[in-house]
């Protein structure tokens, strides 16, 4: 089994506030990781601890070691753009540019220095095919992608993030602010881009973690009280806090 | 007033001095057009005349028509042998001597005015004007002064307004003076702003282009100031209203903070910028007291860029300052200036409420 994330003592303090405490977990590769547990818990400042865009909040303070691939990503010198190209990021609120689909698939691509039309072209295709919005969106690839509906939206995003071809993609909730049916489409996506992909996701929804995760973490007050494979964890959890959760008692 | 011969005539009248010595056509110059009741043509001659009033109120005798195949169409100059003057539509006839001794002047009006050319020969002196009035030299100045201002401001103002929220550090004590001078430099009244411009700027563009006195890139300039803080503040204003998820997509695709800002910010700022485009182009149509010292009240028709000349707003300062006020003529331009600072201000409305509605549905 190997290991893409490592994550040793990682304590976060966003002002005084202390959002992480000890937090000793591994990630492995081409692996679906869920992160769960009630709101507040520090999974989502844990998720954007591992391509660093707690960086973009004034006050956030990190401690201990995290590693991507064997290298330390808080070091000094780290290459932090280089590092978000290879750890990709979906938000829990679908957030295209208010540009056509084409232009958003194309921009990470076109940041990096890739300015031949050609090549743009066959890495948007690609990655929307990827994606499953492809069929959907081929006859209207330059309209504006505010117009695209929710689901399509989250998973424009996800093509988005996966047209700069990363190792790693990390959901936020992904799914939170859609319906049913959309859900049920991100979900396949999630299953199927496993093959390819790290994933590591945040979700409030336990039957979602159950379904598509091959490890999951629970997380309480900002400590991970349990980790391990989503079999286990959800059939004999050994912490009562984490048993107490999944069956919903609290949260 | 408000016409169309208003917004593209020029402003001082003209006056043709001229004379006619030769033979007229046996037959007349027949016109093949009808005209309507008061307007009296005279055949012999090939004009037209009707009774009219000029700008000041005052009646006249206009010229309505005058046939290509007369004489009138092409006459020498009084005042230069080798100058031809053309009797046209639109001149009003101040006098008119006949070689037969009869004098008509413009109080007599347009029918015995032509009763009296149909009894002529020839004619020893025929004053004739263009209307003036119009405003055509003010409003190519103050189409000037919106593009060269906008070209100065724009830029600058869009780019300071963008370090102040993107790139500023976050509560250190000079950027909140910085922003505390900008919000001040509203509130200077525009008339410091002119003595500014004719203490700095017009020397300055002495320097650089050899104008002399006040001239438009002065006036420019000193617009250009007046205007950086409404461009500053409405800019940053809407790159307050830009969702932080856009910045956050865009980093956790691996841009760093110039392109996001170029690429993302600057494009989903675009509704802010052009509404601080059509406030700045309000405001500098509607400035005067800076202008009167940045560029000068003279009205000219004949606008050069190193050249002082006056705006609309001024125009209208210059035409009451003068021994007679031109009160009708000003309140056409104010009518003018508020039409359009109105049309642009409904502009803005729609463009902000479409703001709000798209960062709704993002």
């Amino acid at each position: 089994m190997e290991q893409i994330f490592e994550i040793k003592d990682l304590n976060l303090k966003y002002g005084e506030k202390q959002a992480l405490f000890d937090v000793n977990m591994d990630i492995e590769t081409k692996k679906i990781t869920a992160l769960i547990g009630p709101s507040g818990c520090g999974k989502s400042t844990l998720l954007r601890c591992l391509n660093r865009m707690n960086d973009l909040i004034d006050g956030c303070h990190i401690e201990g070691i995290v590693s991507y691939e064997g290298k330390e990503i808080y070091q000094r010198n780290y290459d932090v753009i280089n590092l978000r190209t290879k750890v990709g990021m979906v938000f829990q609120k679908p957030n295209p540019f208010p540009m056509s689909i084409y232009d958003n698939v194309a921009y990470g691509p076109k940041c990096q220095g890739i300015k031949n039309k050609k090549e743009l072209q066959q890495i948007v295709k690609k990655a929307l095919v990827n994606a499953a919005l492809y069929d959907e969106v081929k006859e209207r690839l330059n309209d504006n992608a505010l117009g695209l509906s929710g689901g399509q939206q989250q998973r424009l995003c996800i093509a988005r993030t996966i047209a700069m071809e990363p190792e790693v993609i990390l959901m936020d909730e992904p799914t939170s602010a859609l319906d049913p049916i959309a859900t049920a489409k991100i979900e396949e996506l999630i299953t199927k881009l496993k093959d390819k992909y790290t994933i590591v996701i945040v979700t409030h929804n336990m039957q979602q973690a159950a379904r598509v995760s091959d490890s999951t973490a629970f997380f309480l007050m900002g400590r991970l009280v349990e980790c391990g494979p989503t079999d286990r964890m959800f059939s004999r959890p050994k912490e009562k806090d984490t048993e107490d959760y999944i069956t919903g008692r609290f949260g | 007033m408000l016409s169309w011969d208003l917004i593209t005539g020029d402003y001082y009248a003209t006056t043709y001095d001229t004379y006619f010595g030769g033979t007229l056509n046996a037959d007349g110059y027949p016109s093949d057009k009808t005209f309507e009741e008061g307007i009296f043509y005279s055949e012999k001659w090939g004009i037209a005349l009707t009774d009219g009033q000029n700008f000041e109120g005052k009646d006249c005798v206009l010229i309505v028509y005058v046939n290509q195949e007369s004489p009138l169409a092409n006459l020498p100059s009084k005042n230069d042998e080798n100058e031809n003057v053309a009797i046209s539509g639109g001149q009003s006839i101040t006098k008119i001597i006949f070689c037969n001794g009869t004098v008509m002047l413009s109080k007599n009006g347009a029918e015995a005015a032509i009763a009296l050319f149909d009894n002529a020969e020839g004619i020893r002196d025929m004053i004739t004007t263009t209307e003036g009035n119009g405003i055509r030299g003010p409003l190519i100045t103050t189409g000037y002064l919106i593009l060269f201002t906008m070209i100065i401001a724009l830029p600058l103002g869009v780019l300071t307004a963008i370090y102040l929220h993107e790139f500023a550090p976050k509560d250190k004590w000079y950027i909140n003076i910085l922003r505390r001078a900008v919000e001040l430099l509203t509130g200077v009244p525009s008339i410091i702003f002119g003595l500014l411009g004719a203490a700095v700027f017009i020397p300055l563009t002495s320097t650089l282009t050899g104008a002399e006195g006040g001239n438009l890139i002065s006036g420019s300039l000193t617009l250009a100031v007046i205007v950086l803080p409404v461009i500053i503040s409405s800019v940053e204003e809407s790159l307050k209203m830009i969702p932080n998820d856009y910045r956050e997509a865009s980093f956790a695709l691996g841009a760093n903070k110039t392109q996001t800002t170029f690429r993302v910010i600057l494009r989903c700022s675009f509704p802010g910028i052009l509404t601080a485009t059509l406030l700045s182009v309000g405001r500098i149509i509607g400035e005067s007291a800076a202008l009167i010292y940045a560029i000068g009240t003279v009205i000219k028709d004949k606008i050069v860029i190193t050249e002082k000349s006056t705006s609309l707003a001024v125009f209208i300062w210059s035409i009451m300052a003068g021994e007679v006020p031109n009160f009708e003529l000003s309140c056409a331009v104010s009518l003018i200036i508020l039409i359009v600072v109105l049309a642009l201000n409904l502009t803005v409305k729609l463009i902000s409420r479409k703001i709000s509605f798209d960062t709704n549905r993002g």
